[in-house]
């Protein structure tokens, strides 16, 4: 029976109204709260955003503005002169260049060219340009141009997803069996578990690359290496589901054991219903673990384009042109389906899906 | 002749009981089965072969002259202060990153359970959005929001002037705190609600509530958080990629190994720090879990898995 809060205020002689303001009051700074964490925390975002609008030569620009925007220019006589604002003695003018030379300018009024030329004193390279708010889609043109968006897609998500069945099933099984069970020699077991996960990952590269060479298994250029170990558990979600399992009561599992429920029984009933929120995380940090793996990939994948997936082939594009627009949209591209995945996702995380009790 | 009957009734008990317990370890191989498998054919044999290495002058460039010099490498390790300050730093670096980060996913995931929060599906996305940006975009955008924020704000004589590099560190963190948040919300909604109800009974508040109730019950997830940012902060595995290339990383230690690996080609120098700083590691390693029994919380603790 769930006790609500106004019951219990009601019986310590609240009234209704205080009640409802009280917990009006309550739910409006808790959201309010998050409103303002999130956008503080996400702020930092705006530059990417920004960053991935902006036309490509502006952060060579030091003089240029925050937003995406560009030169203003004016078009006299057949060509496109840039628009200078420049002091006289009638206030700041925004007038193009028409003939530049070093202590004298010709100027001309884009409001009135039939004026004809202005000539104005000083030195033209002091002088601002005019710029106009103008976000640019061309960055992402231009990135997707190089870059075989559906075909690293593709493979991302092939691999992720096969990957992903293994890592589930041998994960589960082995944290079930360290959570559960008497294991001759158990705590050693769990301590070389553990030890696997701390040792530094690149000393084992030059050996594992070997092995996985033409010298032994000859996998190189398949997806072979990456997706193979997977089927074997990872140490560290191991740990995770195990942490999880065994905080589970085991009031249960004996109560289906004395129905007669064996192990694999045990924990497809009983365990895993009340797991689920800690099962869904530890698939998708698994999905997002590979969908940002470059380093094996760049190592296995590096002799078959074909088989490339995304963050590496997105990285590979990025080098032929390494500035911050293309560092932007590249990452911008890479986040999309990880997020919607996410966003998808969270329906597992809600508590009403959780189990936790079994009708008595 | 009573008397023997009993002593046989226990001795059959016993055996029943220990063949019972027999019967048990050997099922639970059979689940461990799939990861002790993977450890003897794909691990075991490159581990054992870093191990090699360690005593050897292995040079990746020229691997014909790899020549056995004992303990060398480790004596090296000893005389190399840069190795020593970049151990010390990994530690800084853990010390710098992973307290805000726990206690801001802690917090965070706090929040989440509470019922009155809206659009929890929009913020949980968007808090764990920023986990999954590639590092060296997040350079770009540290940098740049750092000079557009100069822009803004100092220019115009709103903010003091900021240091910048030493905002990076927090600002990682910070933006890092997905995994962690993710994991003790996942915990924390796996603790039954007859807890809550009967606490809310019992005249407990909110933050009785969470202090007396939540993190007890999620102190495995927290064991576990605690565990794996330390190996993080050393170079072991990690729980989440940000596409690093093979020769980077951000843990001052491990940067260190790849240096020695990648640009000085040293593989036998390279190995030896590599099982310098696992040993450090597991010292520390072993010293939470031993301190765990005293903090981490689970239902039935039995002296076999007392971890």
């Amino acid at each position: 029976m769930r006790i609500s809060r106004r019951d219990s205020a009601r019986k310590h002689g609240v009234s209704t109204l205080t009640f409802k303001l009280w917990d009006f009051t309550g739910t409006a700074l808790l959201n309010l709260f998050m409103l303002l964490f999130l956008v503080v925390y996400l702020s930092p975002l705006s530059f990417m955003v920004i960053a991935a609008l902006t036309p490509s030569n502006q952060f060579l620009d030091a003089n240029a503005p925050i937003l995406p925007s560009r030169r203003v220019t004016f078009n006299y006589e057949g060509k496109d002169r840039i628009v200078y604002q420049v002091p006289t003695e009638n206030g700041v003018k925004h007038w193009a260049l028409y003939k530049p030379s070093r202590q004298s300018s010709e100027f001309i009024d884009p409001e009135n060219p039939e004026a004809g030329l202005i000539h104005w004193e000083g030195q033209w390279r002091g002088l601002k340009a005019v710029y106009k708010f103008q976000p640019t889609l061309e960055n992402f043109t231009e990135f997707l141009g190089i870059t075989k968006l559906p075909l690293l897609f593709r493979n991302t998500l092939l691999v992720a997803l096969i990957s992903e069945i293994g890592v589930l099933f041998s994960s589960i099984a082995v944290a079930y069996g360290f959570s559960r069970f008497r294991l001759p020699g158990g705590k050693y077991l769990f301590f070389l578990l553990i030890a696997t996960i701390m040792i530094p990952s690149n000393i084992t590269l030059v050996p594992t690359y070997f092995l996985f060479s033409g010298h032994m298994l000859n996998w190189i250029g398949t997806w072979l290496p990456l997706i193979v170990p997977h089927f074997f558990g990872s140490a560290i979600l191991i740990f995770l589901l195990r942490q999880n399992f065994k905080s589970i009561p085991r009031d249960l599992d004996e109560a289906a054991m004395l129905d007669g429920a064996g192990p694999l029984r045990i924990l497809i009933s009983v365990i895993l219903p009340q797991s689920i929120p800690v099962v869904t995380t530890v698939a998708l940090l698994h999905f997002f673990y590979i969908w940002n793996e470059t380093r094996y990939a760049s190592l296995y994948l590096g002799i078959s384009p074909n088989l490339q997936t995304i963050s590496f082939g997105i990285q590979r594009s990025q080098s032929f042109f390494f500035t911050p627009e293309a560092l932007m949209v590249g990452a911008l591209v890479v986040m999309v389906f990880p997020v919607v995945i996410l966003f998808i996702s969270q329906r597992f995380f809600m508590q009403d899906m959780i189990v936790t009790q079994i009708e008595k | 002749m009573a008397m023997e009957n009993v002593t046989g009734v226990r001795i059959a008990q016993k055996t029943i009981k220990s063949k019972r317990i027999q019967r048990e370890g050997w099922v639970g191989l059979l689940f461990l089965s799939p990861w002790l498998l993977g450890f003897i054919l794909l691990k075991a044999l490159p581990i054992l072969a870093a191990l090699i290495f360690s005593l050897t002058n292995f040079q990746m460039l020229n691997p014909g002259e790899t020549e056995f010099i004992g303990l060398e490498n480790y004596a090296r390790f000893f005389r190399d202060i840069e190795a020593g300050a970049n151990l010390f730093g990994s530690l800084e670096y853990f010390l710098l990153t992973v307290p805000l980060e726990m206690i801001v996913a802690l917090l965070l995931a706090g929040i989440f359970t509470s019922a009155r929060l809206k659009n929890k599906r929009l913020s949980r996305t968007l808090l764990f959005m920023t986990s999954i940006i590639p590092a060296t975009s997040i350079f770009f955008i540290f940098l740049g929001s750092l000079q557009y924020a100069e822009r803004i704000l100092v220019d115009r004589m709103i903010l003091p002037p900021i240091d910048g590099f030493g905002l990076l560190l927090p600002f990682m963190a910070l933006w890092s705190v997905g995994p962690g948040f993710l994991i003790m919300l996942s915990a924390m909604e796996s603790v039954p609600n007859e807890l809550y109800e009967a606490a809310r009974v019992d005249g407990a508040g909110p933050l009785a509530r969470f202090i007396y109730i939540t993190l007890p019950m999620i102190s495995p997830a927290i064991f576990f958080t605690l565990v794996v940012n330390l190996t993080g902060a050393f170079g072991g595995s990690v729980l989440l990629d940000r596409g690093y290339i093979l020769s980077f990383s951000l843990a001052p230690m491990e940067g260190y190994i790849n240096e020695m690996m990648f640009t000085e080609s040293d593989l036998g120098y390279a190995s030896a720090l590599a099982w310098v700083t696992f040993t450090a590691m597991m010292i520390m390693v072993v010293l939470l879990f031993r301190s765990a029994s005293r903090w981490v919380y689970f239902p039935e603790e039995d002296e076999v898995a007392n971890i």
